[in-house]
């Protein structure tokens, strides 16, 4: 029994969950339950229109039937005076916690460990998730006790909602003054009462024994061990580096051939000549380095979209993710839109530059700029992709593949010098292909930022000799970059205006000079 | 309508003795039946939907008792129905969300309150303030002042709401005066008990007709001169009146304390924040009593004068709790006081945070800083500021534990909506032709104010949009854009928005959001929602395509340039918009954004579905997915959406630093992802999985095909 109702105090229980997850259903059953065990509860919410996906709260007090103060049982949490906060995600723990209704004297806290990401965290061009760990830190310092367990989860396995394992938690963590039996009789009958009740014992048990370790959030689990070429002893310098060197390999054959993959090894090894691998600010520049040369080198082409969308194994993966059954049929439709741009790119340099001149002049081409729809798992569609996926084998030649190249290059030389230099310069220079992301008008973006930021501050810096007074205005290029899709906060932070026509191509000339 | 209410309307049957269980605006609903209402009405929103809700549900069982129901167009019309209870003895009840819906109504009211009435008139209020609350933050309790209206603020507990709700139809009667009960949020969502009576059907009512109408009689008219006369009558009877019946039947709780030099008068909603409070202060003993004497004003306009000094007169010093501004309550005890020559202490605003909701955390706060100004004694012992640095110590913890302040969580669009797609086609334009200027409505569509659109440069009440932009297109080189809902449309949009601008010959574009429903307040029904045979008919499809109601209004007042674009084709929304905003024509263009609320949608598929999987039919269903290997983690798609089920995941490939976009379970396969990626020139990581379940003989023929010649196996 909770502390609260031994202290003749009425038991506080506090709901968190998002519109539409059933929050109000699992306050009514808790209301019902205590009810049934002859309680006295009262329980009130402001859903409003926050049900439709926002933030919102329930609370419930509850009182002995015979208690003359019950008939003033409050309508609204008071912080620090909550027995019990229960949350169906986690960042609404954190908000529990940062308005004070989390109290390490009195709180039993059950949180679900999952996530459900908030607009604002999705947005970003990056990486905007909240501190999941920050979270369960804090919820380790401020509960009395804590249940952190994957409610989303476990409702998914037992085909129910999250209320229902909610309702299992908070049973199970013993905070109610009323047996398990008397919550899970008021859960009704029939099919879906059947799943309801059979999430609701599974979340009890969980949380019972201890609760699983919260599966969300961890980092992905590594691939199998991917071999590097003999030679090349990478483990010496650092276990990440050769984690990294490891799959970036793997990638850049995956994405061409072996001799590709060399390619990027070589290009690797010359960085790690310049570097001073006993420094670890170097060691980092070189990791992120090899990160982004990886992923740089093996950019996303029509070729290599098409390769990678007719590959058995993605449909494997699609069937599973949409949990198809024996017997159903699966079509699965790729919604493609090629752009002049785009196949330009993938077509021999003359011809691919002939396109640019022809588009940029108004002249029209076949197949360009509709929308289509592709089924991938037909015949036509398959074969259709598969024969786009066979310009891999011309893309050497390709326009795109050149100028990649000669971009790398420009990269690469200034790593290469800012390496001995500087290697705060470096780690930030590292990271600038960081903005090269995505397809179309998003790709020009990234073409644009970076080939701002190369001419503006990574070339004037070099030339000058005084990169390492440029390491913080590099950093803060690349952050603002990434900051918002129009490039307000990369205007502030260049000193001229962002270029025009853009891309490092355009500062090969000033390199050359 | 969203939510089903057969349990609830279960309860409604209760009879004498038996306990009702349940929420606060359905025990109002109930108390109304039990105080023989003849006709009820309203207008929807939080959080005072339900009542509406239930009652139409209900309608057969009203029917019986001869109850008529009618859910209003706006508060006015609802307001205007109370003109029943002028002449005919009846009594009658409406509801609506304040302080807007009061506001609409405000014509109406002033024109019952003048006349005064004969059968009980009563005005429920969602008092939507505070925490929770959706509107501008403003008390309807001016409205009682200016009009000469009761209000009735009951302590929150449900058998207190039901006899003041019983009661407020006596003190109607008893001062032939309208009585509004405001009822804050939360009390509107209370779950709790009362013990019920039986229902009472009214003598006069839709089962037991009169014959002839009232007698003609120039005293019930609003219109001059009798309008001179019922301003006397309002103050010089019908005030004493009802100050009369407050004092008589103890409507007013007044609670004795040992701590006699000192007293709080708080509002009724107040109470239980208050008595939290003083728990915590331990000024409340085992058998519930405050130490403090306590006058609980369930009724908080008129205030009783006697009352009030008798309950000051003794003490010291007197604390007023009244939430929000201005505090009318404060002033006129203050003037009361003054006048009767009572030298007290009066406190209120000066110990009280002058805005926002009182909660106990916050009441506690001002009790302890009254006490240790008034009463030093007991002051000084008290364990407020104790308890204050505890919560700023968690709140430390917390924030320092976190590193960053946690992100809003606004509400937003629901997963498969059919305005978002309208918001991303808007964002298309906008960067093509550059930012126009907006004048945003009340719905749904205003969570296009918040991330990832952002748009919206006014608002200023339900259906107004259009007639808020009219001195803007005087003004601005790029035409301007209103939107709004059916909902807001025929609530106020077709007269003040569309007649008006069309009656000045004015530009503009207007775009109206036919989703079938009221569907921010819980779906209601519209004059324009879908018909049962239009939603059989549509069966999956968007029921809203066939109604012409809205078109058929529009060509009817003379609009000339006027398109229908269902939501979801966005390339072809763009073009309509950025044609409506170029055009030659110079007049209004009105484009109708139809596609059928989803939730609603949603619920009429479901059994569809679940039928004809039971009886092994061919169902297809529809889902997207993201390719996580061509991904790159740019977010684009993202901001072009905000679907829930649109989110970020930890990329799998250890060499990708940033999470790539995730499409989850609950995708409903509404296609803007897709219609996005297309319209936008995304990127061609969306894929769409539609899944047929006992798929026909020739399906199955096609899949082997497909089989053999693509070698892919899964499929």
């Amino acid at each position: 029994m909770n502390v609260s109702m031994e202290n003749d105090r009425p038991l506080r229980i506090l709901i968190l969950a998002l519109g539409g997850e059933g929050g109000g259903v699992l306050m009514n059953w808790v209301v019902a339950a205590g009810r049934r065990a002859g309680y006295a509860v009262q329980a009130s919410s402001v859903p409003g229109v926050a049900q439709r996906t926002g933030a919102t709260s329930y609370y419930i007090e509850v009182a002995k039937a015979n208690d003359a103060r019950a008939a003033a049982l409050a309508l609204v949490p008071m912080p620090g005076r909550v027995d019990v906060v229960i949350a169906s995600e986690l960042m609404e723990t954190a908000r529990a916690m940062e308005r004070g209704f989390v109290s390490p004297d009195l709180t039993t806290l059950i949180t679900s460990s999952s996530r459900v990401y908030a607009t604002a965290e999705k947005l970003a061009m990056t990486d905007g998730r909240y501190d999941s760990d920050a979270v369960a830190d804090a919820a380790q310092a401020l509960a009395k006790s804590l249940h952190m367990i994957d409610l989303s989860a476990l409702a998914q396995d037992h085909d129910t909602f999250i209320s229902a394992t909610m309702f299992g938690a908070l049973a199970g963590s013993g905070a109610l003054p009323w047996s398990t039996d008397d919550c899970r009789r008021v859960m009704g009958e029939g099919r879906g009462a059947e799943a309801n009740k059979s999430g609701f014992d599974a979340a009890s048990k969980a949380v019972v024994s201890g609760g699983a370790p919260p599966t969300a959030n961890l980092p992905p689990s590594p691939s199998p061990a991917l071999l590097l070429p003999s030679d090349l002893n990478l483990s010496a310098v650092s276990e990440e580096l050769a984690s990294i060197a490891a799959h970036g390999y793997d990638l850049t054959v995956d994405f061409q051939d072996a001799e590709y993959g060399r390619l990027y090894l070589s290009r690797l090894q010359r960085l790690m000549a310049a570097a001073d691998t006993n420094d670890h600010t170097a060691r980092h520049a070189l990791t992120e380095a090899a990160r982004r040369l990886a992923l740089w080198m093996a950019y996303e082409d029509v070729a290599r979209v098409a390769d990678l969308k007719t590959r058995p194994e993605r449909f494997r993966k699609i069937a599973d993710e949409v949990g198809l059954q024996p017997g159903q049929v699966l079509t699965v439709t790729e919604y493609l839109k090629p752009q002049a741009e785009e196949i330009a790119a993938i077509l021999p340099v003359k011809f691919g530059q002939w396109v640019r001149r022809h588009v940029s002049t108004g002249g029209q081409l076949p197949f360009v700029g509709e929308g289509r729809y592709l089924k991938s798992t037909g015949v036509w569609g398959y074969w259709m992709l598969r024969t786009v996926a066979v310009l891999k084998r011309i893309r050497r030649k390709s326009l795109r593949f050149q100028e990649e190249q000669a971009t790398i290059a420009i990269w690469l030389d200034a790593m290469e010098k800012a390496l001995p230099a500087s290697t705060a310069f470096a780690g930030a220079l590292a990271e600038l292909p960081r903005v090269l992301k995505g397809y179309s008008d998003t790709q020009a973006r990234g073409q644009k930022a970076f080939g701002s930021i190369m001419s503006q501050i990574v070339l004037p810096a070099s030339a000058a000799g005084r990169i390492a007074d440029a390491a913080g205005d590099l950093r803060i290029a690349i952050a603002a970059a990434l900051s918002d899709p129009e490039h307000r906060k990369l205007a502030d932070a260049l000193p001229h205006p962002i270029n025009p026509t853009a891309e490092a191509r355009s500062s090969e000339a000033a390199y050359a000079g | 309508m969203e939510r089903s209410f057969v349990k609830e309307i279960e309860s409604l049957r209760l009879g004498a003795g038996d306990t009702f269980y349940g929420e606060g605006i359905l025990a109002v609903t109930k108390a109304l039946l039990q105080s023989g209402v003849t006709y009820v009405g309203g207008y929807q929103g939080a959080p005072v939907s339900h009542l509406i809700d239930v009652m139409v549900q209900a309608k057969n069982d009203m029917a019986e008792l001869g109850v008529h129901v009618e859910p209003c167009t706006n508060e006015a019309s609802a307001a205007a129905m109370l003109g029943a209870s002028i002449m005919y003895p009846v009594r009658g009840a409406v509801t609506w969300k304040s302080i807007v819906g009061t506001n609409v109504a405000a014509d109406a009211l002033s024109n019952l309150a003048s006349p005064g009435v004969t059968g009980g008139a009563l005005i429920i209020i969602g008092e939507d303030y505070g925490e929770g609350a959706s509107v501008i933050q403003e008390r309807t309790h001016s409205y009682a002042m200016k009009s000469a209206l009761w209000l009735m603020d009951p302590r929150p507990e449900l058998t207190n709401i039901v006899n003041c709700v019983e009661k407020s139809f006596e003190l109607s009667e008893a001062s032939n005066t309208p009585v509004m009960m405001e009822l804050r949020i939360r009390a509107c969502h209370l779950q709790g008990s009362f013990i019920a009576k039986d229902n009472v059907a009214p003598d006069i009512s839709s089962r037991k007709l009169l014959s002839e109408p009232a007698a003609f009689n120039y005293d019930f008219l609003s219109h001059p001169p009798v309008t001179y006369a019922h301003e006397k009558r309002k103050y010089d009877e019908r005030m004493p009146a009802a100050r009369d019946f407050i004092v008589k039947n103890s409507l007013n709780e007044l609670s004795e304390g040992r701590h006699e030099d000192v007293g709080i008068i708080v509002q009724g909603g107040i109470y239980n924040a208050l008595m939290r409070a003083m728990t915590e202060l331990g000024l409340v003993d085992v058998d519930g009593n405050c130490d403090l004497p306590l006058l609980t004003l369930n009724v908080v306009y008129p205030l009783v004068p006697n009352q009030i000094i008798d309950f000051a007169k003794e003490k010291k010093a007197v604390l007023v709790i009244e939430e929000g501004q201005p505090a009318y309550i404060e002033h006129e005890v203050a003037s009361l006081l003054m006048q009767a020559g009572v030298n007290v202490f009066l406190s209120g605003k000066d110990v009280l945070p002058m805005a926002g909701e009182y909660t106990s955390e916050t009441l506690l706060d001002a009790v302890g800083k009254f006490l240790r100004q008034h009463q030093p004694a007991l002051g000084n012992q008290l364990g407020d500021q104790a308890y204050a640095a505890e919560i700023e110590e968690l709140r430390k913890t917390a924030t320092k534990k976190l590193g960053a302040p946690v992100p809003p969580r606004p509400p937003g669009f629901c997963t498969g909506c059919p305005e978002r797609p309208f918001f991303a086609a808007l964002k298309l334009v906008e960067q093509e032709i550059g930012k126009v200027h907006y004048s945003a409505d009340i719905g749904c569509h205003s969570f296009a104010t918040f991330p990832p659109f952002g748009f919206g440069n006014s608002i200023l009440g339900f259906g107004m949009s259009l007639a808020s932009g009219a001195g803007v297109r005087s003004f601005q080189k790029r035409r301007p854009l209103a939107v709004m809902g059916d909902g807001g449309f025929w609530h106020n949009g077709l007269l003040s928005g569309v007649a008006s601008r069309l009656l000045n010959d004015g530009d503009g574009v207007l775009v109206i959001m036919k989703n079938g429903y009221t569907s921010a307040t819980g779906t209601q029904e519209l004059i324009s929602s879908p018909g049962s045979t239009a939603k059989l008919r549509a069966a999956e499809q968007s029921a809203t395509s066939g109604d012409q109601t809205i078109e058929d209004a529009l060509m009817g007042v003379g609009v000339q340039w006027l398109r229908t674009v269902h939501t979801y084709r966005v390339s072809e929304m763009r073009s309509t918009l950025k044609e409506a905003f170029n055009s030659t024509f110079d007049g209004l263009k009105v484009i109708v954004a139809e596609g059928e609320c989803q939730l609603e949608r949603q619920r009429r598929i479901k059994p569809i579905r679940a039928k004809a999987l039971a009886a092994g039919e061919r169902v297809q269903s529809t889902r997207f997915g993201i390719d996580e290997d061509t991904c790159t983690g740019d977010h684009s798609c993202i901001r072009l959406s905000g679907c829930p089920t649109l989110t970020v995941k930890t990329s799998t490939d250890p060499l990708k630093t940033d999470p790539v976009a995730h499409v989850t379970a609950g995708c409903v396969g509404c296609g803007l992802c897709g219609e996005v990626a297309h319209a936008a020139t995304l990127c061609p990581s969306f894929w769409q999985a539609d899944i047929v379940s006992h798929p026909s003989r020739y399906e199955r023929f096609k899949a082997t095909i497909a089989r053999i010649f693509t070698g892919v196996p899964a499929v």
